[in-house]
């Protein structure tokens, strides 16, 4: 089965340590969970996808479409969360319309979404950036814990979106330290460290 | 990279600069105190020698343009709102243009309270404005391109603050020194003395633009 990206004999340094050797992963379709304790680079490995981090050694074929979603919220600052997904979305040419359903359907009201995203707390900043995943439908889809500060509500939305992402058949790699219940149903599950 | 995505950069930069318009008051600010302190420093009569007026106000806007320039890339750092742009396929290249356009609009908001300053403070005769606007816009497009590229270089260091103006202001000399000596020229009515170091400053801002474009999408991370 063709892979939708894959890492071949990665090698990642930061500073002066690698944080991946000679590291092999193909992703496909549905979801691939990783795992590991701190500092093991679950966080290397997902910026590594995304094409954030540089290789050393070895080679990464990345996929036609990436989204990534650190464990930051990745929103200017100034800027309301309705422009900010509003011009990340412009700037993958997809349409625009979707924004503001999408918000509302993460659960900020049309005025949240107007405000400017400091005025956010850090749960509603984190919907506002989860709330991409709709917008731009990337074929491949990164997220770092991207559980940590949302309420009961927003993870239990958040799991629905995984399972329907998986189901239409788009590739998913989650970093997280929680939710072993995604185990289950992942394609496969990395163990790093 | 393609122009559509320089101009979301850059109009994403004005939305956020109207939201948080800290680096361009903290910029004109600047420039007005500067203006004034520097002027009252070398004394009225001094001041208003078009050479000695031109440095000054080019001085001022070198420091206004670093000031400026901090601020928008602090404001990226701040929940990793840069990462979600070199994420995107072509983030990585159209940050540096996006930036240099939008950096380029605010600095001509600051030249121009800077310059209307300079004007009354000093009660400055100008024998060509026309000219002196050309050089003006001309310097002011000369600035971003190395603002944008050393900041960026610097971004991930933690001295970046005490590190960019030490790095940047000696590479700004040879600008520092068309623009100065354009505005003298525009002031003192030397039409080809004015062009000509316009036409100079552009030269700065094309090979500064064509390395930043080169440089800086590999050196983001």
């Amino acid at each position: 089965m063709n892979s939708t990206a894959a890492l071949r004999g990665a090698t990642v340094v930061l500073g002066d340590r690698a944080i991946l050797r000679d590291f092999d992963l193909e992703i496909h379709p549905g979801v691939t969970v990783v795992r590991g304790g701190n500092g093991a680079g679950k966080t290397t490995l997902l910026r590594t996808l995304a094409g954030l981090l540089p290789l050393a050694r070895g080679t990464r074929e990345p996929a036609t479409a990436t989204f990534y979603l650190g464990e930051s919220a990745q929103l200017l600052r100034g800027v309301s969360a309705r422009d900010n997904l509003r011009t990340l979305a412009a700037f993958r040419g997809v349409a625009l319309d979707g924004v503001g359903p999408a918000l509302a359907s993460w659960g900020l009201s049309a005025a949240q979404a107007a405000r400017p995203v400091e005025t956010l707390s850090a749960g509603q900043r984190r919907r506002a950036a989860l709330a991409r995943l709709d917008v731009e439908r990337a074929s491949l889809v990164l997220l770092d814990e991207p559980f940590a500060g949302l309420d009961d509500e927003a993870a239990a939305h958040l799991l629905r979106t995984i399972r329907t992402f998986a189901g239409e058949r788009r590739a998913l790699v989650i970093a997280t330290h929680s939710r072993f219940e995604l185990d289950a149903g992942a394609n496969t599950v990395v163990h790093l460290g | 990279m393609t122009l559509r995505h320089i101009r979301i950069i850059a109009a994403r930069e004005a939305l956020a600069e109207r939201g948080q318009p800290d680096g361009l008051v903290s910029a004109v600010t600047f420039i007005a105190t500067l203006i004034l302190v520097e002027s009252l420093a070398v004394g009225p009569l001094a001041a208003s020698q078009p050479a000695v007026a031109a440095a000054l106000f080019w001085i001022a806007m070198a420091f206004a343009a670093i000031i400026v320039t901090s601020r928008s890339f602090e404001r990226e750092l701040e929940d990793d709102a840069l990462g979600a742009v070199l994420a995107l396929p072509g983030g990585r290249d159209a940050i540096y243009g996006g930036k240099v356009v939008a950096l380029a609009a605010l600095l001509a908001l600051v030249a121009a309270v800077g310059g209307g300053l300079s004007l009354v403070l000093l009660s400055l005769d100008v024998a060509l404005p026309g000219h002196l606007l050309t050089v003006a816009a001309a310097g002011v497009l000369s600035l971003p391109p190395v603002m944008v590229l050393f900041v960026a270089l610097a971004l991930r260091l933690r001295s970046r603050g005490t590190l960019v103006p030490i790095l940047v202001l000696p590479v700004l000399v040879p600008q520092l020194v068309a623009a100065t000596n354009g505005t003298a020229a525009a002031m003192s009515g030397d039409t080809a003395g004015a062009l000509g170091w316009a036409g100079l400053l552009v030269a700065f801002a094309l090979v500064y633009s064509v390395l930043g474009l080169t440089i800086v999408p590999a050196a983001l991370e």
